[in-house]
């Protein structure tokens, strides 16, 4: 805009003698506010005033039909000598271990074995994909049958390896290791679409280059492919961290085939504060324990930022 | 952009008389938020008025469950009432797994809002009255028919006299057996067991590569302690002693905590039930994924309806050595929320459905107990009118053999209940020494009844 436009309603005289009229740049400026006004109005009712509310009631003590009194800091001192609690900590932990670097690996393998184009790649992705589509509950009863002991389909197929006798849901020691491994068939399609996406950004120039030096396969996915995937790696590890601690997937998995047992095996932070909440009527604990995770989840998030200078990669 | 275009593109005089004829973009936005924010002040009192007339039932048995008799005794029970009443009530159904292991109710509550009407079992009988949401329905029921409970079945849903729940029921538990699993593994009637180390011998004899020889509830919740609780009893074991301390320590608890891990050690028991769970008879006895099941009276509707052909007996709980018999008692009742819209039409609902001596209400439990489903009645002119089809066929051996022996459902909060399924399952399916186990359980349950205030846990 220029100068002249914008001199005439420079003073007050002028501006009450042109009527009140807001610059140029100031209606620029209230209309990108107004344009990003239904997306921050819609994340701060239901997810910024949930979490403030949260925190909040993490300092009293409610009885699920409306009584609270104030407890100051229980909640938070009785989750720390709270056994249950603590297991639930080291059972999504040992989640998070075995799921991020399994879905790191399956989803770039799969990413790599078909990122060429031609129909076939197209329909194997596409399969890959599918159970994107389907919603969880019934992923989690479909393979709830697949497990069923004895009679499931994969007892019978293990049973020829002598393993037909493993309760797959059953026994606290595979119960984990069965969720691990469905979420990583639910969840692969989408890594290795992003993974697809990151390999398409690596210019080909490098790999002929390569090849003309004599470079092989392996050579050229350690030299070129890992280090140039470093930005989609890091998406891939934040995300996939951040939804095994919150468990985005995991709590519907759990909610269903398990239920957190057997012997509590399953039972995730998440899993346990929504017991405490809607089961048990401890909305109190339960927020103290979704604030402390929240806060774990920041300071998680937090540490992969410094480490990775901001998610800015240097390639020199 | 030029001065003088500005004007017309924010609809100013400028931009003539067309503007009348023409709707601006803040008129139309401004027409849609007032429409939008009309709508949204107005829900409330359309919500409200259709409310006032309707009272929501929550269960999970209809409109929407799979046992036609059963859909069918709670829709012509509604009908009955909404014809003779101002007030009406509506049939809102929950699917079973949600209604006892998930949250909707619990959730309805604590969000200020919950059902007029919906129905509890002792188990969970506390936690509803302890948050105050249960409305004292003694004022609606005729003095005669509050005797007609005897008391062993009306005490859990009482405190000081006054009863908070009308029991629907008595679903005592039982053992159930696959006639066609016994002849295969050459057995008979006659080798139904009758102590715990008969049980797990002829369990193990009757397990195969595609069968469990019998099957305990395995799934964490109050329904699994509900199923557990004979099993301590018959021990002498109990959760509470009579000063309210714990007692869960004891040769009792430990042993009948021993009973279930043997069970599933031996490879005799399954760790995962099939179907809903542990009470859903059909996909597991039914279906011949275990030759014995540890279910309820219920079971005899549920296999007449969902496997009519499928041959079974049933044999009353085995006892341990040195011990005596008994089984529990549980059963759902209605209730009514005492914060409700309409307490009082909501409270002579539940009198009216199943407390009061008209012979429609008798007969109505006569029917829910027999037709609908196959459960012993709360009542004893209910016992005494269905006399014939309390004393035939499997209702027989429940009638004779079983109910004789039964002990009601304790109550209990949820904080006890959880403890109590820690132990269960830490030792069920954990491998954990039952005898340990028992030990940290009562220090918790000490530590929690010290301090617990509420109505009486029995």
């Amino acid at each position: 805009m220029s100068e002249a436009m914008s001199r005439p309603s420079s003073t007050p005289a002028a501006r009450k003698a042109a009527g009140f009229r807001f610059s140029a740049r100031h209606r620029e400026w209230i209309a990108g506010y107004l344009f990003v006004a239904p997306d921050a109005i819609g994340l701060f009712v239901f997810a910024g005033l949930p979490m403030l509310l949260a925190l909040g009631l993490g300092f009293f003590t409610l009885d699920g039909f409306g009584g609270f009194q104030f407890s100051g800091l229980a909640n938070y001192r009785r989750m720390f000598v709270d056994p249950l609690f603590l297991q639930s900590l080291k059972v999504t932990l040992a989640y998070v271990l075995m799921l991020v670097p399994s879905l790191y690996v399956v989803g770039l393998a799969l990413a790599l074995m078909v990122q060429k184009g031609s129909v076939l790649n197209a329909v194997i992705r596409s399969m890959f994909f599918l159970p994107q589509m389907v919603s969880l509950v019934v992923v989690a009863l479909v393979w709830q049958v697949l497990l069923v002991d004895k009679i499931g389909l994969v007892p019978k197929m293990t049973g020829f390896l002598g393993l037909g006798g493993l309760s797959w849901l059953g026994d606290p020691d595979l119960a984990l290791v069965s969720v691990v491994v469905v979420s990583v068939w639910f969840l692969m399609g989408f890594y290795m679409l992003i993974f697809l996406g990151g390999l398409q950004d690596i210019p080909r120039e490098y790999y002929e280059a390569a090849r003309m030096d004599g470079a092989g396969y392996f050579a050229q996915l350690r030299h070129i492919t890992l280090p140039l995937l470093r930005p989609t790696s890091f998406f891939v590890l934040l995300v996939s961290t951040v939804a095994a601690v919150a468990g985005g997937q995991a709590f519907d998995l759990i909610y269903v085939m398990t239920k957190g047992g057997p012997a509590n095996s399953t039972s995730l932070a998440i899993y346990y504060i929504y017991q405490q909440a809607f089961q048990y009527n401890e909305y109190g604990y339960a927020a103290a324990m979704a604030s402390f995770l929240v806060l774990l989840l920041m300071a998680m998030t937090l540490l992969l930022f410094v480490l990775t200078r901001g998610g800015r990669f240097n390639y020199d | 952009m030029s001065n003088d275009a500005m004007p017309r593109i924010t609809g100013s005089a400028n931009a003539g008389s067309s503007r009348f004829l023409l709707p601006t973009r803040r008129s139309v936005l401004a027409g849609g938020a007032a429409l939008i924010g009309g709508a949204a002040l107005s829900a409330p009192y359309v919500s409200r008025a259709y409310a006032a007339e309707t009272l929501k039932f929550w269960q999970f048995y209809a409109p929407g469950g799979t046992v036609g008799s059963q859909v069918t005794w709670f829709e012509q029970m509604v009908k009955s009432w909404n014809d003779q009443n101002e007030v009406k009530v509506e049939l809102v159904y929950v699917p079973n797994n949600e209604y006892m292991n998930g949250s909707k109710l619990q959730t309805a509550f604590a969000s200020g809002g919950g059902p007029d009407l919906f129905i509890i079992s002792p188990g969970d009988f506390l936690r509803y009255y302890n948050g105050g949401v249960l409305a004292d329905l003694t004022p609606y029921i005729d003095e005669a028919a509050q005797k007609d409970f005897p008391e062993s079945v009306i005490a859990n849903r009482k405190v000081d006299g006054k009863i908070y729940g009308i029991p629907m029921e008595v679903e005592p538990m039982a053992m159930y057996y696959s006639i066609k699993a016994f002849e295969d593994a050459g057995l008979n009637e006659n080798d139904v067991p009758k102590t715990w180390d008969q049980l797990l011998e002829v369990a193990k004899k009757l397990t195969t590569s595609d069968r469990f020889g019998v099957l305990f509830e395995t799934q964490p919740g109050y329904y699994q302690n509900f199923t557990w609780y004979p099993f301590m009893w018959q021990g002498g074991g109990d959760f509470q002693t009579a000063e309210g301390k714990s007692a869960f320590n004891s040769p009792g608890t430990v042993q009948a905590l021993k009973l279930w891990q043997d069970a599933v050690n031996s490879g005799a028991a399954p760790r995962k039930p099939l179907g809903g769970g542990g009470w859903d008879v059909v996909p597991n006895l039914g279906s011949g994924y275990c030759a014995m099941q540890n279910v309820g009276i219920w079971a005899i509707a549920a296999l007449r309806e969902g496997a009519p052909d499928f041959k079974y007996g049933i044999f009353k709980l085995p006892q341990p050595a040195g011990g005596k018999y008994v089984t529990v008692g549980g059963g759902w009742a209605f209730v009514a929320n005492a914060r409700g819209k309409q307490v009082e039409a909501a409270s002579k609902f539940c009198a009216w459905a199943l407390g009061s001596m008209a012979p429609d209400s008798i007969q109505r439990v006569v029917d829910w107990c027999t037709v609908a489903k196959s459960d012993m009645p709360p009542r004893q002119s209910a016992l005494e009118k269905g006399a014939a089809a309390f004393n035939e066929g499997m209702m027989k051996v429940f009638s004779q053999e079983i109910y004789p022996g039964t002990r009601a459902e304790p109550r209990v909060p949820p904080q006890v209940y959880k403890i109590i399924s820690d132990a269960i399952q830490a030792t069920q399916l954990n491998g954990q020494d039952p005898a340990k186990v028992a030990e940290q359980a009562s220090a918790q349950l000490d530590g929690f009844l010290a301090g617990y205030s509420g109505a009486p846990i029995l």
